[in-house]
C-alpha cells in the first residue's frame, strides 16, 4: 500500500510544517521544525486582503499594504467571509504572494511539494467549503501532507507550566476566540473540542469597526468608504466599560445636554482624533477635547498655519465594544458574550463546566481592547455560584496565540505523524473520505 | 326503521349570533378589514402594537443594518485579482477557484442540504452508545477506577485544578465542612465520550440563543446621539433623546417616508 511507504519515507527527512492560521483579517504563518521550540516571533502577521485604492488606482497584494502611504478610501476584498475561506481566487492569489513565490517574506517561503501543511479553520464550517479546501490544497498547491483542524483547539497545546516539557494537552480549557469575523466559545477537553457546546456570537471586530464607521458617518462626516481609518480609530481610542452601571454614568458625562440645558461633556472621556491628511501624515492621533478647538472647525479654518480635520469621540468609545457584551442594543438578538460561555457550559456535566470556569482563556484581537477581559470577568463572576473558582486570562498575545498553539503542536512529530494525510492517500482515496477522516469518523 | 341521527359537525353547531375564536394577537390580514381608528391607536402610548414592539417597517431596517454592519466584501466593488497567478492544475481546482459565490449562497446550501436530509446518527456515537453498554454488563456491582473518571493525561494536571474524583468517606468530619456537598457529581466516562463524539453543528444552529424572555429589557438609545432614548418618534418610532436630535432625526434618518 503505498500510504505506508510514504509516511515513512517523510518521516526520515526532516520536512517542515507550514502552520497557517488563515484568518478573515490577518493570516498568521510560520514555518516549524520539527522537534523545534517554536516562539512568537517565528509567526508572520500578515494582512488577508487584496487592497485598491480609489484615488490613484494602486493595488496592494496582502503585505505590500505595509508600504501603503495613502488609506485614504482605500476598497479591501476579503476572500476569507464570517471566517471561512470563500474566494479561493484572491486567497490562491494571497498564498502565493506571501508563501509560495520569490515575493514571500523572510523565512515564509516554501515549496508545498516538501512542505507539510497545519490549515487552522473556524468551527462549524460548511462542509462543501471544508471540501473545496482540501481539494485545493492536495490538487492546486500539491503540499506533500496536510492537516485541517479547528484551530483555536490547538491552544491546549500551551505547556500548563512554562518549563514542563510534557507533550500532552490540557485536560480542561475554555477559549474565548473574539476575533474578527465573530465571537466564539470553544470548550475543549483533553485536545478535543466539545462540538456540541461551541456557541457563536455575531459581534467581531468587523461589526465593530463598521458600527463606528456608520456612528461617525451619522454624527461628524461621511466616512462610509474608510474602513482603514475607521479601524484604526477604533483600535487607537475604544475601551469597554467596566460595569453596566459605569456605562450608564460614562453616558450621562458624554451627554450634550437638551435645548436650553446645555451641559459640557466630560473632556476625561471625550477626545478628539485628528485625523490624517495623508499628505504630512499617514496614521491620526487622539487627544483630549477641546471645546473652543470644536467651535473654531464650525467656522472657516486659517488659510495659514496646519489645517486640520477633528473627529471628536464621545459615547462612540464605549457604546461601540459594548456590542460584545450587549448585542441587543443594535437589536441583535443574542445573549451577550457572559451569558453565551454560560449556555455554552449548559450542555456540559456539572464536573466539567466548574474545571472549564476555572481554565478561561480570552485569544483574538478585540481582546485588546482596555477594560475586556475586566469586564468579562466581573460579569461572568455574578453568573457562576461564589462556591466555583473563575479565572479569567488573556493570552500574552492574543492574536498569535492560537497560532503558537498550533505551532507547538506541530513540533512534535510524534502528534503530528498521528493527523497527517499524505498527498498519496488523498490521490488513492479522494476528498469524501479526506473530510471523514478529518472530522474524526475515520481514523 | 332506518335511524337516522343527526352528527355533528362544524356547520350544525354554529351559534346564534357568536362564538369563541381562538385570540392569535396581532393578525396583519385582519387589519384592513376595520381600518378605522389606527392612528389614534398608534398614537396611544403602548398603542396598537406594544410599547417595545417594533413594526415591520422597523424590522426590516434593522435586519437590513445588521446585514450591513456583517458584510466582509462590497458586492458594488469589484476588485480584480492582480498579476497572472498560476493557472489552475486540475478541473476541479478550475472550478473551485472560478467560484464566484458569497458566504450567504454556501451557508444557504448547507440549510437547505440539512431540511432535505437529517443527518445520520454519526457512526462512532453508536460505538459509544454501545461500549457504554458493554461496560455496564461487566462492570456492574464495581466502582469506576480513577483512571476511567479522568481519562485526562495526569502530568497536565498540575496547574489546572483535576476533576473532582469520588472523595473518601471520612467520617470525623463535620459533614458542613465536607467539600463533597459543593463539589458535583463525579464526570462519568460514557456521558463524555458522547460529548467528545457528537457531530459538529451547522453554522446557523451554532449562534447564541436570543436573550431570555424574562432578562432585563432592552436598552434603547438615541438615534442621533446615542444617549438614552427617552422619547420615541411619533412618525416612525425611533428612538430620540431630546428636541435637538428629533430635529436631526427627521431630517436624515426618520424612516416615515422610507
Amino acid at each position: 500500500m503505498p500510504p505506508k511507504i510514504s509516511k515513512k519515507a517523510t518521516a526520515a527527512a526532516p520536512v517542515k510544517t507550514l502552520v497557517l492560521d488563515n484568518g478573515a483579517y490577518t493570516l498568521k504563518a510560520g514555518l516549524v521544525a520539527p522537534s523545534g521550540t517554536p516562539s512568537y516571533d517565528d509567526c508572520r502577521v500578515l494582512p488577508n486582503c487584496i487592497a485598491r485604492s480609489v484615488r490613484d488606482k494602486c493595488m496592494y497584494t496582502s503585505s505590500e499594504l505595509y508600504q501603503c502611504k495613502d488609506f485614504g478610501e482605500l476598497a479591501f476584498r476579503r476572500p476569507v467571509e464570517k471566517g471561512f475561506i470563500v474566494n479561493w481566487e484572491a486567497e490562491k492569489a494571497i498564498w502565493e504572494h506571501e508563501l509560495l513565490s520569490e515575493t514571500a517574506g523572510e523565512g515564509l517561503r516554501c515549496d508545498p511539494k516538501d512542505t507539510n501543511l497545519l490549515l487552522m479553520e473556524k468551527p462549524n464550517c460548511p462542509k462543501e467549503l471544508q471540501k473545496n479546501c482540501d481539494e485545493i490544497v492536495f490538487e492546486q498547491f500539491e503540499f506533500s501532507a496536510y492537516y485541517r483542524c479547528v484551530g483555536p483547539t490547538l491552544n491546549a497545546y500551551h505547556p500548563s507550566i512554562p518549563s514542563s516539557l510534557s507533550s500532552l494537552p490540557r485536560e480542561c480549557l475554555l477559549i474565548i476566540d473574539t476575533s474578527y469575523s465573530d465571537t466564539t466559545i470553544l470548550p475543549i477537553y483533553s485536545g478535543q473540542l466539545i462540538q456540541s457546546a461551541v456557541r457563536r456570537l455575531t459581534v467581531g471586530g468587523k461589526l465593530l469597526t463598521n458600527y463606528l464607521k456608520e456612528l461617525a458617518s451619522l454624527r461628524h462626516y461621511n466616512m462610509m468608504e474608510e474602513t482603514y481609518l475607521l479601524n484604526e480609530i477604533k483600535e487607537a481610542v475604544s475601551f469597554v466599560a467596566p460595569s453596566t452601571q459605569q456605562f450608564s454614568k460614562d453616558l450621562e458625562r458624554t451627554w450634550k445636554g437638551r435645548l436650553g440645558d446645555k451641559r459640557t461633556v466630560d473632556s476625561s472621556i471625550v477626545l478628539d482624533y485628528v485625523l490624517p491628511d495623508y499628505e504630512g501624515a499617514i496614521h491620526g492621533y487622539a487627544r483630549p477635547h477641546d471645546p473652543l478647538q470644536s467651535r473654531v472647525r464650525r467656522g472657516i479654518q486659517p488659510l495659514q498655519g496646519p489645517r486640520e480635520d477633528v473627529l471628536p469621540l464621545g459615547n462612540e468609545r464605549f457604546a461601540v465594544p459594548e456590542l460584545i457584551f450587549r448585542p441587543t442594543d443594535i437589536g441583535i438578538q443574542e445573549k451577550g458574550l457572559p451569558d453565551a460561555i454560560m449556555d455554552s457550559l449548559s450542555v456540559l456535566p456539572e464536573a466539567l463546566k466548574l474545571t472549564m470556569l476555572s481554565n478561561i482563556v480570552v485569544v483574538g484581537g478585540n481582546s485588546l481592547i482596555v477594560g475586556f477581559v475586566e469586564r468579562l470577568e466581573s460579569e461572568l463572576r455574578s453568573l457562576v455560584p461564589t462556591e466555583y473558582l473563575l479565572n479569567v486570562s488573556r493570552a500574552d498575545d492574543p492574536i498569535k496565540h492560537s497560532w503558537l498553539g498550533a505551532a507547538r503542536f506541530a513540533s512534535q512529530p510524534d502528534l503530528m505523524k498521528q493527523v497527517l494525510v499524505q498527498k498519496a492517500e488523498y490521490d488513492e482515496r479522494g476528498s469524501t473520505w479526506l473530510a471523514k477522516r478529518f472530522s474524526g469518523g475515520d481514523k | 326503521m332506518p335511524h337516522v341521527e343527526v352528527l355533528p359537525n362544524s356547520a350544525s353547531v354554529s351559534a346564534p349570533g357568536w362564538t369563541y375564536v381562538v385570540d392569535n394577537g396581532y393578525d396583519p390580514s385582519k387589519v384592513a378589514i376595520n381600518p378605522k381608528d389606527r392612528k389614534r391607536a398608534a398614537a396611544r402610548p403602548g398603542g396598537a402594537r406594544g410599547e417595545n414592539e417594533l413594526s415591520a417597517r422597523q424590522q426590516t431596517a434593522i435586519a437590513r443594518r445588521i446585514a450591513e454592519l456583517e458584510r466582509d466584501n462590497d458586492p458594488k466593488q469589484s476588485i480584480p485579482v492582480p498579476g497572472k497567478g498560476s493557472v489552475p492544475k486540475t478541473q476541479n481546482a478550475r472550478r473551485i477557484i472560478q467560484y464566484q459565490r458569497q458566504i450567504k449562497h454556501w451557508l444557504d446550501d448547507e440549510i437547505a442540504q440539512l431540511q432535505q436530509a437529517p443527518p445520520p446518527l454519526p457512526r462512532s456515537a453508536i460505538r459509544a452508545a454501545n461500549q457504554q453498554l458493554r461496560k455496564a454488563s461487566t462492570l456492574t456491582g464495581v466502582p469506576p477506577m480513577s483512571s476511567e473518571v479522568t481519562p485526562g493525561p495526569l502530568s497536565s494536571g498540575l496547574a489546572t485544578p483535576a476533576l473532582p474524583l469520588r472523595a473518601e468517606p471520612t467520617s470525623e468530619i463535620d459533614s458542613l465542612l465536607s467539600i463533597e456537598r459543593s463539589m458535583p457529581p463525579p464526570l462519568k466516562s460514557a456521558e463524555l465520550a458522547s460529548l467528545l463524539s457528537a457531530p459538529p453543528l451547522s453554522y446557523v444552529a451554532s449562534h447564541v440563543a436570543p436573550p431570555a424572555v424574562g432578562g432585563p429589557p432592552q436598552r434603547q438609545f438615541c438615534d442621533n446621539c446615542g444617549y438614552w432614548g427617552k422619547i420615541k418618534c411619533l412618525k416612525c418610532g425611533a428612538r430620540i433623546c431630546g428636541l435637538e436630535c428629533k430635529d436631526a432625526h427627521e431630517a436624515t434618518r426618520c424612516l416615515k417616508w422610507a
